[in-house]
C-alpha cells in the first residue's frame, strides 16, 4: 500500500511537471478591430504569448544586435515618433553611416503584406534580418547576434521565460521580434473614435475628410490609411540616390520610381515625409500633390487628373489627418522601452 | 538485483541495435561533387571546357521535396524535405531518405532549390536557418546555389567569381526540378553527380562572373545547373 503511494505521488509530479513544461507561457490574444480586414500575418505559425513580446520588447530596444553595439531597431523606430526615425531625412546606422531610405513607422504591421519601401521583405519575420546584416545600419551577422544572446545571462533567461528552454537561434530571435512588432497596432485615433461613435470630428475634420476620401483615400484606403500596393507618387527622383523603388525587387520598368504606400496613420508625427525625406512638413506635401507633381511613365494614375485645393482646404485637410494620431499607441507603456 | 542487471544489459544492446539498424536500414541518396568525373577538390586548379582555368572555393546547394516513384506505382515523398549540401561539410552530401527494401525504384525526383512557398514562410530553422549563409536580406528568399572561386580570366577583385543563383517571384522563379529515371533495387544508395565541369563549360569567366541577384541572368545559370546533375 506504502509503495501503491509512492508511485501515484510521483506519477503526479511528473504529470504537474508536464503540464509546466507544456504551458509555460501566457498566450496574448491579437484583437482585430471591428470592420478592418483580416490580418495578413499567419499568427498560427507564431503564436503570442507576453513572454515572447517581452523577448522581442527586449531586442528591439538592445543595441547589442548592432556590430559595435550602439544601434537598436529603436534608433530609426522610436515610440515618440511612432516609430520612425524623426528630422532625419535619411535614416543613419552604424559610425553615422547615411542609408539611401527615410525609415517608414513601424504601426500595423499585421496588415503588410510586403516590407520596406520597395516591397523586398515578404515576411514580417525575416524583416529584421534587413538592417541587422545591411552594413549601413547594424552591420551585424546574424551568427554573431545569436552568440552574443546566448552569452548574456539576461537573454538566456527571457529566451527560456519565453520558448521553455536557454537555446537562443536565429528563428527564436526573429520570432520573438514578430512578436512585439506585429502588437504595434494603431486604432485609436479620433478618426478611430469618431468611426466607433465615441467622438464627433470638428467642422474643420469633417470637411477635410471629405476632402481626404475625394482626394487621397483611392491609395491610403482606409481604415489602414494604406493600400499596401506600390505607386509612383510624382515624386523627382533624387540623382544622387539613383533610387529606383520597386524595380530593383520585380526588374519590371512598370515599377521605376514605384514606392510602398505609406499609412497615414500617426502622420503628424512621422516627417519628414516621402521615401527620400525630402519633405519637410504637411503643407508641403499638399503643395507637392497640387503643384509640383514630376510626371514619368509610371505616374500613379490616380495622379493624372489635378488635384486643385484652396488654402481653406487645405488647412481642413491637415486637420483631418492630425485626427489621425492615436496618443494611446505612442504613449502605450507595453511599447516603451523595458525597465 | 541480477534481473535488474541483465534487464538493463538487454535494454543497452536493444538500443545499439535499434541504432545500428536505422543507419544500415535507411536509403541514402549520395550527391557526389565532381569536376569532369573526378571528385572536385576545393583550390584545385581546373581547365574547364570553355578553356577557363579555375579553382572553386564554394560550393552549396539546396536539394528539397525528394521523392521515389517505386515500379509498382507507390510513391515515397519525404517530409520537410530542405537539405544544404555545403562543400565544406561532406557529411551534407548524403541525405537519408527511407527504409531500404526489396521494392524496384523507377525515380527519383527532386528540387535543385527551394519553393515560392517555403521563400515566404518567414523564419524557418535547420538547413533553412538565415545564418546557414544562403539567404538575402534586402530581397528576401533563398539563394538556391552558390558556387564561388577564382579565375584568371575574371578581371575582378582578385579574379573572383561568385554565382549566387535563385529568386522565387515570377517570372525569374530559379528552382529546378530533376526528375531521374532508375531501374535499381531500393536495398541500396542511389548515386547523383554533380559535376561543375558541364556549368562551366557553359559559361565564358571572362564575360560572366558575378551574378548575385534574381533575375534573367540568374535563370540562365539555373539552367546551366541542372545539367550538371546526373544519375551515376
Amino acid at each position: 500500500m506504502k509503495r501503491y503511494w509512492k508511485h501515484s505521488t510521483l506519477m503526479c509530479l511528473i504529470l504537474i511537471g508536464f503540464a509546466f513544461t507544456v504551458r509555460f507561457a501566457t498566450p496574448i490574444y491579437f484583437e482585430v478591430p471591428d470592420k478592418w480586414p483580416k490580418p495578413v500575418y499567419d499568427f498560427s505559425k507564431n503564436p503570442i504569448t507576453e513572454e515572447g513580446f517581452q523577448l522581442g520588447r527586449n531586442l528591439f530596444y538592445d543595441p547589442i544586435l548592432s556590430r559595435d553595439k550602439t544601434i537598436s531597431c529603436a534608433s530609426c523606430h522610436s515610440p515618440n515618433n511612432a516609430f520612425t526615425h524623426v528630422d532625419h531625412d535619411l535614416s543613419h546606422g552604424i559610425e553615422g553611416r547615411k542609408g539611401k531610405r527615410n525609415s517608414l513607422a513601424l504601426v500595423n504591421l499585421a496588415w503588410s503584406k510586403n516590407f520596406m519601401w520597395d516591397g523586398g521583405v515578404n515576411n514580417l519575420e525575416v524583416q529584421p534580418i534587413n538592417p541587422i546584416t545591411n552594413p549601413v545600419e547594424m552591420d551585424e551577422k546574424l551568427e554573431n547576434v545569436v552568440t552574443k544572446l546566448q552569452q548574456s545571462p539576461k537573454y538566456r533567461t527571457l529566451f527560456s521565460k519565453a520558448y521553455g528552454d536557454e537555446k537562443v537561434t536565429s528563428q527564436r530571435i526573429l520570432k520573438a521580434l514578430a512578436q512585439f512588432t506585429v502588437m504595434l497596432k494603431s486604432s485609436d485615433s479620433k478618426y478611430d473614435k469618431v468611426m466607433r461613435h465615441e467622438a464627433s470630428f470638428t467642422q474643420q475634420e469633417e470637411k477635410g475628410y471629405q476632402l481626404f476620401k475625394a482626394n487621397c483615400a483611392s491609395c491610403h484606403t482606409e481604415p489602414l490609411f494604406s493600400s499596401d500596393k506600390f505607386e509612383n507618387n510624382g515624386l523627382k527622383p533624387d540623382d544622387s540616390l539613383k533610387d529606383g523603388g520597386r524595380i530593383k525587387i520585380t526588374k519590371n520598368i512598370k515599377d521605376s520610381l514605384r514606392f510602398k504606400v505609406p499609412t497615414l496613420r500617426n502622420i503628424k508625427l512621422t516627417g519628414p515625409y516621402m521615401h527620400d525625406g525630402s519633405i519637410q512638413n504637411l503643407p508641403m506635401v499638399l503643395f507637392h500633390y497640387t503643384d509640383d507633381l514630376y510626371k514619368s511613365p509610371s505616374l500613379s494614375k490616380q495622379l493624372t487628373k489635378k488635384i486643385t485645393l484652396n488654402k481653406e482646404d487645405k488647412d481642413n485637410l491637415i486637420a483631418f489627418l492630425e485626427a489621425l494620431t492615436d496618443e494611446s499607441f505612442i504613449h502605450n507603456p507595453k511599447f516603451q522601452y523595458p525597465r | 538485483m541480477i534481473k535488474k542487471g541483465i534487464h538493463s544489459v538487454f535494454l543497452f544492446f536493444f538500443c545499439f541495435w535499434l541504432s545500428a539498424q536505422n543507419k544500415s536500414d535507411s536509403l541514402a541518396v549520395n550527391f557526389h561533387l565532381e569536376f569532369n568525373k573526378l571528385p572536385l577538390k576545393l583550390n584545385h586548379k581546373y581547365v574547364s571546357a570553355a578553356n577557363d582555368t579555375l579553382t572553386v572555393e564554394t560550393f552549396r546547394c539546396y536539394i528539397s521535396g525528394i521523392q521515389i516513384q517505386y515500379d509498382d506505382n507507390s510513391v515515397f515523398t519525404q517530409k520537410e524535405s530542405y537539405h544544404l549540401l555545403d562543400s565544406e561539410n561532406p557529411n551534407s552530401f548524403s541525405i537519408p531518405i527511407t527504409k531500404k527494401s526489396d521494392k524496384l525504384i523507377s525515380k527519383i525526383i527532386f528540387n535543385i532549390g527551394i519553393d515560392s512557398v517555403t521563400n515566404v514562410s518567414g523564419a524557418l530553422a535547420g538547413d533553412l536557418d538565415p545564418i546557414k549563409g544562403m539567404y538575402w536580406a534586402w530581397q528576401s528568399g533563398y539563394i538556391n546555389m552558390k558556387i564561388e572561386g577564382k579565375s584568371p580570366s575574371c578581371k575582378t577583385r582578385k579574379n573572383e567569381f561568385q554565382f549566387h543563383v535563385g529568386g522565387y517571384l515570377k517570372p525569374f522563379y530559379a528552382m529546378q526540378c530533376m526528375k531521374f529515371p532508375l531501374d535499381k533495387k531500393a536495398d541500396d544508395d542511389i548515386n547523383i553527380g554533380i559535376d561543375l565541369n558541364r556549368f562551366f563549360s557553359n559559361l565564358e569567366l571572362s564575360k560572366t562572373n558575378s551574378i548575385m541577384i534574381p533575375g534573367k541572368e540568374a535563370m540562365k545559370l539555373a539552367a546551366h545547373s541542372n545539367k550538371m546533375f546526373y544519375s551515376q
